[in-house]
């Protein structure tokens, strides 16, 4: 009897997750959201990324898979020996077609923010000044969207951190946001499941943000 | 039981039954037949697929059966599809190429003659920034420029002299729209400034020859500045200057933005606690009204509006040689009027629409040694241009031009006028081949016609550029300019013509990592020069008729990457320029052309001090003047010319810059000519006053203050 019930639920899970709204759609996100954790070269960063862009082919109307091959070109310029404004760029591009099928969206715009912070990182002394304020503004824009997306404001402490440092002023703001960051991620933390697709990185950097604080 | 028990291997079976599985693989090569890493490789409309390796090899399972699509895509590179039939337990796909698609990076441009600013392109030889931090310049566009390849420092002028060619042989274009009169009117010997502020542009296209056909009226060089697109956020910008002040304020959002500016500048409470060599009855003064705007069109089209007004005016006493005393009072008043419009739209089926209009408006008044003199000048300008991508090889830009000039001089006491009126049609078309990624040839032709002049004209023009490797360009460019002579000789000589020339150039560049190295080689011929018998003051018997070349090369180097949180540039330009015009009879080296042109310029961040400091130097072998005590015309030369300047910016906040500079420390007596008197003294001799510096130094102190609501705003771009 035991058995059977065993695999009743089976049965009835299988069933389940056929009528679901989308299954493989989901496997597959999961499948390359696990992948995405053992990263760690500029091939194996483009094979999930790859992943994900199929994804995207099929679901079209889905921002996420776009998001996340933009997250996975952005840091894979932050982390590997590759050609990095064009990694940037090419980031940027699947972040405007995410945006596309997703206009106003703040984890995007973060994105995008972030995207911009990395074209600032290869040539700071002249892009600096254009890309920083925009960086900002974009940060900005996606707190107005959602005031708990603890990666838009993570982000813009960061960005703070690195004006005051070069201002030699106080890290209070810095470190107020950063705070707010962890705040907000252990909130996020309660929401995740097994099947959760949205984002969830950025915790290290708020506790990176944080940890320069006294 | 039993029944769940079937149901399930019921289940089980139908589910195994329809998964009959096929192994696909296969490898990408690119264009060179090597292995293409990162191709996604996928069948279309499922989730199966696989990245090729290393090898350019990728191998994926799949359960779909049956006729497929299989997808070749990767970022950068034309994608392709194949149809595969599943059939067998494992299926080898032949090997495919993937072609890279035309990009900036790995499409050869056209280097020829052209050195862009802007933070979007890659083939940059200044950034924007670099109009405002480089310390010789003291915030004017052109300033900057001087530092740059082709081009000479004329110390008591202030515009820009390209290759061999006078100040108005250079076009100013903002937005592609006409400036005229873009240098404020000034006296004899007193260096003018470019009339626009550096921090309305967001990027700046300078070419010292060869440029498109799309640039007419301009026979050694064409300047295009390009105004910014919608402002980012509202703000208020304050300046304070040793020189003046101004307020600018911003308001913007998504769809539309808006500037309003105004500026004050007055010499003279500087020119009293520094000693001027000049006698100034008036030190030079202004006001100055700008507004700009902005606006997205629904269609994904942006239209701009720049407007701007000033007046302002000198009292200066010039002194006569052989005379004694103050000499002669040159009283100047000058207003100034400027708008455009336009309107750009790209289309997704591969048209780019553009539409333009502008206008300026200059007067001057003149009191010179009691005679009253008033000079209008009119321009308008209206343009509209359409290009088309018929491919990503091939793109024809066309474009339609009108313009209307008017000029009048006036006598006001004895109400002597004498003025004229033109009309100017242009039409141009300009094709970009791309023969392969690696070599482009541009071609184009501009007609154009005046009505003053009755004349008719076509100008050819052509480049070529050839990619030699991912870091070096080769480029040659030719072409026919003409440009109709300066309103001061055609309303005393209606039926000129246009004066002529013909460029050839060669170029080399090299750019890696933060280090470019530009070299260029040029001929250029004129023809058709204006000529007259007498002095420049009072021409008798105007033509065309003078002649001349200007041949030579110039080299560029900067490198922003060896030294840390360093930027430097060196451009050395050596012209060989002669030609027969106005007053002289036979080839001379005109008193513009300096034959060893150098300059310098260092930029150093020192993150300790929040301070970027600047250094440049230029340097001339000095300017040909005619000394009539001695035979023969241009036959003495002055002393060199040098300038050093320093500069300093401090950031002590993010919205708060303190700015100074001094320009020529160590005070290098600059000479640039003589004034000979025009009658010999008793002795037999033509005296002479040297045409010298008005001040042995220039002092520059300016704090700007940026109010926004986003505390990390600055004006930088205001210096």
């Amino acid at each position: 009897m035991k058995t059977i019930l065993a695999t009743l639920t089976l049965v009835f899970a299988f069933v389940w997750n056929a009528s679901a709204n989308d299954p493989a759609y989901e496997s597959a996100m999961k499948k390359q959201l696990q992948a995405m954790k053992s990263i760690q070269s500029a091939d194996e960063s483009q094979a999930v990324t790859n992943g994900f862009l199929r994804i995207a082919e099929v679901k079209n109307t889905e921002w996420l898979p776009l998001y996340y091959a933009a997250y996975l070109q952005t840091i894979a310029a932050f982390r590997f020996e590759v050609n990095k404004d064009q990694y940037f760029d090419q980031a940027m591009e699947l972040a405007k077609k995410a945006e596309k099928i997703a206009p106003n969206h703040s984890e995007i715009t973060a994105l995008q923010g972030f995207i911009l912070m990395g074209k600032l990182s290869v040539d700071p002394m002249t892009r600096g000044q254009e890309l920083s304020g925009q960086a900002m503004q974009l940060f900005g824009k996606a707190i107005a969207l959602d005031k708990e997306n603890p990666r838009a404001v993570t982000l813009m402490a960061q960005m703070e951190q690195g004006m005051a440092q070069f201002f030699g002023q106080g890290p209070e703001k810095a470190c107020g946001m950063a705070r707010m960051g962890l705040t907000l991620f252990a909130k996020e933390e309660s929401k995740v499941t097994e099947n959760y697709l949205m984002p969830t990185w950025g915790k290290r950097e708020a506790e990176q943000v944080a940890s320069a604080c006294k | 039981m039993k029944a769940i028990f079937s149901f399930l291997i019921l289940f089980v079976l139908i589910q195994g039954l329809g998964v009959s599985q096929t192994v696909l693989s296969g490898k990408v090569l690119d264009e060179k037949n090597q292995p293409l890493p990162g191709v996604n490789v996928f069948l279309k409309g499922t989730f199966d697929g696989a990245s090729t390796d290393q090898t350019g090899a990728f191998q994926f399972e799949t359960t779909e059966s049956g006729t497929q699509i299989l997808v070749f895509s990767m970022m950068g590179f034309k994608s392709q599809e194949v149809t595969v039939e599943l059939a067998a337990k494992t299926q080898e796909i032949p090997t495919l190429t993937l072609k890279e698609e035309f990009n900036d990076l790995n499409t050869v441009t056209i280097s020829a003659g052209a050195m862009e600013a802007s933070d979007e392109k890659k083939s940059v030889i200044l950034r924007p920034l670099d109009i405002v931090t480089t310390p010789s310049a003291v915030g004017d566009i052109v300033g900057a420029f001087q530092t740059l390849p082709g081009t000479s420092t004329i110390g008591n002028d202030g515009r820009l002299f390209v290759r061999g060619g006078d100040a108005s042989e250079v076009g100013i274009f903002i937005d592609g729209m006409r400036v005229g009169n873009a240098y404020g009117t000034t006296a004899g010997n007193v260096p003018t400034r470019t009339r626009f502020n550096p921090n309305l542009f967001k990027g700046t296209f300078f070419s010292t020859g060869g440029y498109s056909a799309e640039f007419g009226q301009a026979l050694s060089s064409a300047l295009a500045l390009n105004t910014k697109d919608l402002a980012k956020r509202n703000q208020g910008d304050l300046s304070i200057m040793s020189v003046g002040g101004g307020y600018s304020h911003t308001l913007a959002n998504d769809k539309r933005s808006l500037t309003v500016s105004g500026n004050l500048f007055d010499l003279n409470p500087y020119q009293n606690i520094i000693k001027q060599d000049f006698d100034w009855e008036r030190a030079p003064y202004g006001i100055d009204l700008e507004l700009a705007a902005q606006q997205k069109t629904s269609k994904g089209g942006l239209w701009k509006v720049l407007a701007r007004t000033e007046t302002g005016g000198m009292q200066l006493w010039q002194p006569q040689p052989g005379r004694d005393g103050r000499g002669i009072l040159v009283d100047l008043t000058n207003k100034y009027a400027y708008a455009q419009t336009n309107w750009r739209r790209a289309y997704e089926n591969g048209w780019s629409l553009f539409g333009g209009f502008s206008s300026s408006h200059n007067k001057d008044f003149y009191i010179l040694d009691g005679l009253n003199l008033e000079r209008k000048t009119n321009l308008s300008h209206g343009k509209f241009t359409a290009t088309y991508d018929f491919s990503e090889r091939v793109s024809a830009k066309n474009g339609l031009e009108y313009f209307r000039n008017t000029y009048s001089e006036t006598l006001i006491e004895s109400a002597i006028s004498r003025d004229f009126e033109d009309h100017q049609s242009y039409i141009f078309s300009e094709w970009d081949w791309y023969l392969s990624r690696k070599l482009v040839l541009r071609s184009g032709l501009r007609a154009g016609f005046s009505s003053l002049a009755n004349e008719k004209w076509l100008d050819p023009r052509v480049s070529l550029a050839y990619k030699i490797s991912n870091n070096e360009t080769v480029s040659l460019a030719g072409g026919r300019f003409h440009q109709l002579p300066e309103e001061r000789f055609r309303v005393l000589a209606q039926g000129l013509k246009n004066t002529e020339s013909e460029h050839l150039i060669l170029n080399y560049l090299y750019q890696k990592d933060g280090k470019t190295f530009r070299a260029e080689a040029f001929h250029k011929s004129y023809d058709e020069l204006i000529r007259f018998e007498g002095i420049l003051q009072n021409p008798k018997h105007i033509r065309n008729e003078g002649e001349g070349f200007a041949r030579g090369f110039d080299v560029f180097f900067r490198d922003r990457e060896s030294l840390k949180n360093t930027d430097y540039w060196i451009t050395y330009s050596f012209v060989d320029s002669k030609r027969s015009y106005f007053q002289y009879v036979g080839l001379v080296q005109p008193d513009f052309a300096p034959k060893h042109n150098l300059s310098i310029v260092v930029k150093h961040f020192v993150a300790g001090l929040k301070s970027q400091l600047g250094m440049s130097w230029s340097f001339n072998d000095g300017l040909t003047y005619t000394d009539p005590n001695e035979p023969g015309e241009m036959n003495s030369k002055t002393g060199s010319f040098q300038n050093l300047s320093l500069s300093w910016s401090y950031l002590p906040r993010p919205n708060l810059i303190i700015h100074g500079a001094i320009t020529n420390v160590t005070a290098h007596q600059n000479i640039f000519g003589y004034q000979f008197a025009q009658v010999p003294n008793e002795q037999g001799r033509f005296e002479s006053i040297p045409l010298s510096q008005g001040a042995p130094r220039f002092l520059f102190l300016g704090i700007f203050l940026t109010l926004s609501k986003d505390k990390n705003a600055n004006n930088l771009n205001n210096l």
